[in-house]
């Protein structure tokens, strides 16, 4: 067999669609044909609205604007997350994804705010980052210029079903072509490849490579016996309660707000709401989805690659669920075979995708962990036995302040500094690179950047604003 | 600072390690330690004249060093890459160049458009054409990179080549005067508390006892402390990188001053060139299971191109490390925590590696479980990438003149390095790190530079237009050629920029 030139996916929800625009679009030799299945309830990864800072990067790698994906669909901007009774006696504080003040020298700043933390006299830890002070105050714009808000990453909360739209429109203009009906069957060869997806109808499509974007239920990889690594040892939240909020609140809120609460976490956003807990025994809520946090360990098997919920499944908290199914595309297209395809390069795609998972995980659990509340499901939170990998972060950064170097890792320094602080777990031992800068100076420096933020967030104008000006733009340019 | 308890750190041993780790620990850690180092002069220092990598910079800016400075003391050069001769077959030679092949943008490396051409039959120039790093090198021109991120003259860094026995003394100079002690004497004797297994002190042959709460081994070959006294046994990779012994000898320099470093292969190794301002280093890496001494001597006195400054110097070595590099209360750095020969020139960047990450962990007590890992983690790491990309060099050829060249041709290498070698072989594909001493461009110049040409490319560089990518190449390829030609011959520059002082 030779270089693998075309392409089936299966799905019709996000996943699906950004697969099937993203082949053709990035790699137009390929002959890339879609099921648009209708994706399932528990496909998170397509029914979860609010999604990461790297939307973007994926959005620019298609030629897609702001004005396809952004102002035509009605997404809504967003800046990141505020956490809310994660830990008692402490204040909320917001995870946005940006830079935290300035090191001085050779001392991070981090390590400089938990000198003064530890004296006793830190502001917050986010009033330091001039996207989250933007977003307390209700204020936005993208990033521009060398200032404050030279930086900051933004995501969206996107209007599912518009979007779908635009990314339909969008893959049948680059030429995906998408195939009607009902998927009956799946042929296997001798192997264990997959040899064709078989149709209601009796349509037999074939392929060199199949995208399973199917959702949970992996109708094409899930035939495959590819193992799986199970985190509902860790990641005890089972159910998902979804609800979209109709008409979207008119302010566009920039932060989701989740709030822990006895047994889960809750959150409000732009375009949905929602609640994520273990379930009682015995206390079924109607209309909840079940989901099984774990991931497969061979996304890539056979002829099979698995994207989205067919991949890994974990709960939507810090809204990773798209962002892992787009890293799996980019992957994926990086790494599309230019020969006959060999197992190593399987196996490195595998590596990889499992890496970068699990550090997902690492970090969505970080929030447990480091949480304390009274309740039993809280109590036992704090008390399981870690990952490693979390184990090893936690343990450094309790000790010293520092994080380790991990590849793969999809949250930035910035994103842990801001739960962990945020939680208020605080090193017992210094860098001693903070030394060198005595503490008044550093106060000075932290007491003229919060101002500083102050006083560039004031003109700045509300989503809402930013919007409208955005839109009235397009329009006088169309 | 008031309150902080401050350490005694004894380092044992001089020498490059010694004093790059007195230098920083007392420039960066004021008030955190206080610095006694000991030091034998009857022990010989092995600075053979180093060349380095471009992490060196970052390093001499940390300690407040003007480059100039140092660089007219160390009699020192610049250095643009190495240039390998030999390996891949006899008559080969390439540049693994400090900077990158093409512009260094997009999401499809230049090395992907190129082989497409190459496979099609396209007279394309060798890939080096295209890396400015490398056609300055090979133009014996140097210029300090661009900071235009739009520039050609952006796509490069670089490093120097120096004196070594000069460069320790230089930074002894840096660190005594922060408050460094140094005492001479040799160790005789290493005290251990019996409970806890941590060093309390060093005796020396005075009688005299030196106390400290944390020891840094930079004793060399020997591990005086983590080697010998701790007992760290030491991860042997003599299979992989068989190489245990150099002869050394400077010469006067008869060819030109280059901005790079050369090594070149030999029957049974390699031999280095490095060109400093007042002499070239030279020395032959070879593997005594299939040479002797004597026909290795021979072989580099025949091979060097002026006359000897010096007698050969014999050195003896073998590849490996130790299982941890920290043990207890003691930090070993550069020779004493394992060796990797200097074909990458990764020795001193090792000792700076663990220096950095000593600093960023350095413990408040003797009691240090947590940083230790981590220290051990982080050094684990570096030695095995640079460990693999080391016996490429060696496997990747087709040479069967020697006992030597056929038996690194075949032997077995470690997975993790077939399995990148299979990754690029198929497609051009290079294992990402975001972190590690070599990245991309590094792997490509080596792999391409020594015959592993790969079968595929990245399907997207079969999207532009032939007619049009040839043309681009082309116009790149001149461009370069042009942009080379206006800069100043690395000697020049030297002049200008760092002449040592005359000879006294």
């Amino acid at each position: 067999m030779s270089a693998p030139r075309r392409v089936v996916v299966v799905g019709g929800g996000v996943t699906g669609w950004s697969t099937a625009a993203a082949l053709k679009r990035r790699v137009p030799l390929l002959d890339v044909t879609i099921l648009p299945l209708a994706p399932p309830a528990e496909a998170l990864a397509d029914r979860i609205a609010t999604t990461l800072p790297s939307i973007f990067g994926f959005h620019d790698d298609l030629g897609l604007g702001l004005d396809d994906t952004v102002l035509r669909t009605g997404s809504a901007y967003r800046l990141g997350t505020l956490f809310r009774d994660w830990v008692q006696g402490q204040p909320d504080y917001v995870h946005a994804y940006a830079r935290h003040g300035e090191g001085m020298g050779s001392a991070p700043f981090h390590q400089l705010w938990i000198r003064a933390a530890l004296a006793g006299t830190a502001p917050p830890f986010d009033t330091f980052s001039a996207a989250a002070a933007m977003a307390r105050a209700g204020r936005f714009v993208l990033p521009n210029g060398d200032g404050p808000f030279g930086a900051h990453g933004v995501g969206l909360t996107l209007d599912l079903p518009r979007y779908t739209a635009m990314l339909v429109a969008f893959a049948r203009h680059v030429g995906v072509r998408s195939q009607e009906g009902a998927l009956a069957g799946v042929e296997r060869d001798a192997v264990g490849s997959i040899a064709a997806v078989v149709l209601g109808d009796g349509t037999r499509l074939t392929a060199d490579l199949y995208a399973d974007c199917s959702g949970p239920a992996a109708l094409l990889h899930g035939l495959l016996d590819a193992p799986r690594e199970d985190w509902r040892g860790w990641l005890r939240c089972d159910r998902l309660v979804l609800e979209d909020l109709v008409p979207p609140p008119a302010d566009l809120p920039v932060l989701e707000q989740v709030t822990a609460t006895a047994r889960g976490w809750q959150w409000t956003g732009a375009m949905q709401r929602g609640a994520v807990y273990r379930e009682a025994e015995g206390n079924a809520r109607g209309g909840a989805i079940a989901f099984d946090a774990g991931a497969s360990i061979e996304p890539w098997r056979h002829n099979v690659v698995a994207i989205g919920d067919a991949a890994v499944t974990i709960e939507p908290l810090e809204w990773s669920n798209l962002h892992l199914a787009h890293s799996a595309i980019d992957r994926l297209i990086a790494m599309l075979p230019a020969g006959a395809p060999h197992p190593l390069e399987r196996a490195e795609y595998n590596r990889q995708a499992l890496a970068e998972a699990r550090r997902v995980r690492d970090f969505v659990l970080l929030h447990y962990v480091t949480a304390r509340r009274d309740e039993p499901f809280w109590r036992d939170m704090a008390e399981m036995p870690l990952p490693d990998s979390l184990a090893h972060t936690l343990r450094l950064f309790r000790a010293r302040g520092r994080l380790p170097f991990y590849e793969e890792e999809t949250f930035d320094r910035d994103s842990w500094l801001a739960v962990l602080l945020g939680q208020g777990v605080l090193p017992r031992h210094l860098d001693p690179l903070v030394d060198s800068v005595p503490p008044a100076e550093a106060a000075r420096a932290m007491a003229a950047f919060q101002t500083a933020i102050a006083q560039a967030i004031h003109p700045l104008p509300t989503p809402a604003g930013f919007r409208a000006a955005q839109a009235r733009h397009l329009y006088e340019r169309a | 600072m008031a309150g902080r308890p401050s350490l005694r750190v004894v380092i044992v041993g001089g020498g490059t390690s010694g004093w790059m780790a007195a230098a920083a620990l007392a420039r960066l850690l004021p008030g955190r330690c206080s610095l006694h180092l000991i030091e034998s002069e009857a022990i010989g220092v092995i600075g053979v004249g180093e060349a380095t990598l471009p992490h060196i910079r970052g390093f001499v800016e940390r300690l407040g060093i003007r480059e100039a400075d140092f660089m007219a003391w160390t009699r020192g050069t610049f250095k643009l890459g190495i240039e390998f001769r030999d390996w891949g077959k006899i008559g080969d030679s390439y540049v693994h160049p400090f900077g990158t092949f093409g512009r260094g943008k997009g999401d499809v490396d230049f090395h992907h458009y190129w082989t497409r051409l190459r496979r099609a039959g396209v007279a394309v120039p060798p890939l080096e054409h295209f890396s400015y790093a490398c056609m300055l090198a090979r133009g014996n021109r140097f210029d300090l990179p661009a900071t235009d991120p739009d520039k050609l003259a952006s796509t490069y860094g670089y490093a120097y080549q120096f004196d070594a026995l000069l460069f320790a003394p230089y930074l002894r100079r840096i660190a005594e005067g922060l408050g460094a002690r140094r005492t001479e004497g040799k160790v005789v004797e290493v005290l251990r508390d019996g409970a806890s297994g941590n060093i309390t002190a060093v005796r020396l042959e005075d009688g005299q006892a030196i106390q400290g709460d944390l020891f840094i081994d930079c004793s060399g070959f020997r591990s005086l402390l983590l080697g010998e006294a701790l007992a760290e046994p030491f991860e042997d990779w003599n299979h992989w990188l068989p190489a245990d012994r150099a002869v050394a000898m400077p010469c006067r320099t008869e060819t030109a001053v280059t901005p790079y470093t050369s090594a070149i292969a030999m029957p049974a190794g390699w031999r280095w060139r490095i060109p400093l301002q007042h002499r070239t280093g030279n020395g032959y890496v070879y593997a005594s299971a299939f040479t002797t001494d004597e026909d290795a001597a021979r072989a580099l006195t025949g091979a060097v191109e002026g006359a000897p400054l010096a007698d050969p110097r014999p050195l003896r070595f073998r590849a490996g490390r130790r299982r941890r590099s920290w043990a207890h209360n003691c930090v070993a750095i550069g020779l004493a925590s394992g060796f990797l020969e200097p074909l990458e020139s990764t020795s001193i960047y090792l000792v700076q590696q663990a220096i950095t990450a000593l600093i960023e962990l350095f413990p408040d007590s003797a009691k240090c479980a947590i940083e230790r890992d981590e220290f051990n983690r982080l050094i684990d790491m570096e030695y095995d990438r640079i460990r693999d990309f080391l016996i490429l060099h060696y496997h990747a050829t087709t040479r069967t003149d020697t006992d030597f060249w056929n038996y690194v041709r075949t032997m077995t290498v470690p997975d993790s390095l077939a399995e990148k070698i299979e990754l690029f072989r198929r497609a051009g594909r290079v294992v990402k790190y975001r972190e590690g001493v070599f990245l991309d461009a590094s792997w490509i110049a080596v792999y391409i530079g020594q015959g592993i040409e790969p079968e595929g490319y990245d399907p997207r560089a079969d999207l532009p237009d032939a007619t049009m990518l040839t043309r681009s190449m082309q116009a790149l390829h001149g461009e370069i050629a042009a942009t080379v030609a206006q800069v100043p011959e690395h000697l020049h520059y030297i002049d200008r920029y760092c002449a040592m002082a005359a000879a006294a």
